[in-house]
């Protein structure tokens, strides 16, 4: 259709009017009606909840409470995540794979410090099919001592290469070992040539997953599911999940700051990180602390809009070393956080930017800030986190964890209202006390250029 | 690996293994590999792929077993002798250690055979 050049802007627009009103009244009803909210129940003392986004997708996941931090010894989380998806009681590795290619889904494992999580996508008709296969994984997977030499091993030793290549992984890790000791400070994976091989066999790691998939450590949570049908498939098909291990329990060991200094020659790149106790996650309670969430936007280092270094108090101090790049996060876990400031690039940059960043960390504690920045800095990070709550897999997992650890699910809008209610007072207090205790500070790359924290004015 | 055979048929029916048992016991002594301290799985031709996989899977110390049985018949044959009586292999020493591997391992492949060639029809 050809239109003539003057009608065309208008006719266009008269063609779009009505999709537009469509779309914006959904969003609005979407909004008002609370679907971003999670409905939660409970089948076999299994924990699960739903929202029933407007989508023809649905995305599944098992959350367990089995990450790192609770592993019994090394590399079992990374083994038991390695064997999601292989051969089951009913059927092999190749069926499985198999069948969900024919139905379109996509399934995937990861781990992190806290949890293991396995995850499918798929069509929305295909909900009945995907809870059985999460559930028989957790319940049936047979743990034989052939995929674990053949295929599982393989795998995590090739984890184990790619993270010993990543400076930036090596640092984080690092950063935590020396913030937490074990728990949380326990590297996610192999992160030395060590023999992790020498503690893992089949049975062992059978073992491990009765106490990981137990039924009180899962939580079963959907994005773009019906409640009503997620309810039925759980309560038929996990009922035969696991009560309990005999040979491992999951201990949950309230973690503890210390602090301290690691430095690792590297090859490939410069990273060091200045991280300082931070909040934890907003499902843990009491020990939950907006302010710092505000006071990590405060400081940030990277922008959220572009050809501007942004309000940040770090991009600023580091803007003239345009070779190194600040960015600051809070790394919330249940019962502790850890509030990292990364700095990567140059090291002759990184030496002279995190000179900059420690400066600018003092002006700050110094109660040095204006009100217009806090505003900033809160505005940005009730954006971040009401975004980090909506997108699917954050959302999952951070739901998963409440659910778990004391059965509330992840409210982006009550976590929303708690960072808008920060107050400046609050930021100043929590930027005075971020630099009385002792810092974690990690190194990695060229350690003849890079500083120690004792040369930048941190107290380690 | 595993050739056609009429035992699953024999071993199904009471009576008929009853019959065949004295028979098959006698003929698994004559064969006279136990008297070289063999079991009847360390005969199976190992030339192929699937034992081959098949003998990956093994457990350490089965593994260890096979090669110092074999090593030991190859001895006994070269010297052209048979073991003592005490280190023969007792009929009950005589288990099925790798032909269960085997059997998983050929239903593998039919399994993949199988899926690889697979027609599919559409939810009407």
């Amino acid at each position: 259709m050809v239109l003539p050049a003057a009608v065309a802007p208008r006719a266009l627009r008269a063609i779009q009017q009505p999709i537009r009103q469509v779309t914006q009244k959904r969003g609005l009803a979407a909004a008002a009606s609370g679907s971003f909210q999670y409905e939660q129940g409970e089948a076999h003392s299994v924990q699960y909840a739903s929202r029933d986004l407007p989508s023809a997708t649905t995305t599944l996941a098992v959350v367990a409470r089995a990450g790192s931090r609770y592993q019994p010894l090394p590399g079992f989380s990374d083994a038991l995540e390695k064997f999601a998806f292989k051969s089951t009681m009913k059927r092999s590795a190749l069926r499985i794979t198999r069948e969900s290619e024919l139905l379109g889904g996509e399934l995937s494992a990861y781990h992190n410090r806290e949890n293991l999580v396995l995850r499918a996508r798929f069509m929305k008709e295909d909900l009945p099919y995907f809870t059985e296969l999460l559930a028989e994984l957790i319940s049936k997977t047979r743990y034989t001592s052939h995929e674990l030499a053949e295929e599982v091993m393989h795998v995590m030793r090739l984890d184990q290469k790619g993270l010993l290549a990543s400076p930036l992984n090596m640092a984080m890790n690092s950063v935590h070992g020396v913030a937490f000791h074990h728990g949380l400070g326990t590297p996610t994976n192999a992160t030395s040539s060590s023999p992790f091989q020498k503690y893992i066999d089949a049975q062992a790691i059978a073992d491990y997953s009765e106490a990981a998939y137990a039924r009180k450590n899962i939580a079963v949570v959907a994005n773009g599911a019906d409640h009503q049908e997620l309810a039925k498939w759980v309560k038929e098909f996990f009922q035969d999940t696991k009560t309990a291990s005999s040979v491992y329990t999951i201990k949950n060991e309230p973690t503890k700051y210390f602090g301290g200094e690691e430095r690792i020659a590297h090859a490939s790149g410069n990273v060091m990180i200045l991280a300082f106790p931070g909040s934890s996650s907003f499902t843990s309670g009491q020990s939950f602390k907006p302010e710092l969430q505000v006071l990590a936007a405060l400081l940030g280092g990277e922008t959220s809009i572009k050809w501007s270094p942004g309000f940040s108090l770090l991009s600023k101090a580091a803007a003239d070393f345009p070779l190194a790049h600040v960015s600051t996060v809070n790394q919330a876990y249940t019962d502790a956080g850890l509030l990292t400031v990364t700095i990567t690039g140059k090291s002759q940059d990184i030496a002279k930017a995190s000179k900059a960043v420690v400066d600018a960390l003092k002006s700050v504690a110094s109660g040095n800030v204006s009100d217009e920045d806090i505003t900033k800095a809160t505005a940005l990070a009730k954006f971040r986190a009401l975004e980090a709550g909506q997108q699917t897999q954050a959302g999952l997992e951070a739901t998963g964890m409440g659910l778990i650890s004391n059965k509330q699910p992840y409210q982006i809008d009550q976590l929303g209202d708690k960072i808008g209610k920060v107050t400046a007072d609050q930021v100043k207090t929590a930027a005075k006390s971020l630099l009385d205790q002792k810092a974690a500070v990690s190194s990695v790359g060229d350690l003849f250029v890079l500083p120690w924290a004792e040369e930048i004015g941190l107290k380690v | 690996m595993s050739g056609p055979s009429l035992a699953p048929y024999i071993m199904r029916r009471p009576w008929l293994r009853s019959w065949m048992m004295p028979f098959a016991k006698w003929y698994a002594n004559a064969s006279g590999y136990r008297r070289l301290g063999l079991r009847a799985d360390d005969l199976i031709p190992e030339e192929n792929d699937t034992v081959q996989l098949a003998l990956k899977r093994l457990p350490p110390k089965e593994a260890y077993d096979r090669v110092f049985r074999l090593r030991r018949a190859f001895q006994c044959s070269l010297a052209h002798q048979l073991l003592p009586p005490e280190e023969q292999t007792k009929p009950e020493e005589d288990t099925s250690y790798l032909k269960p591997i085997i059997e998983e391992i050929e239903r593998e492949y039919k399994e993949m055979a199988d899926l690889e060639s697979m027609t599919i029809q559409k939810r009407k």
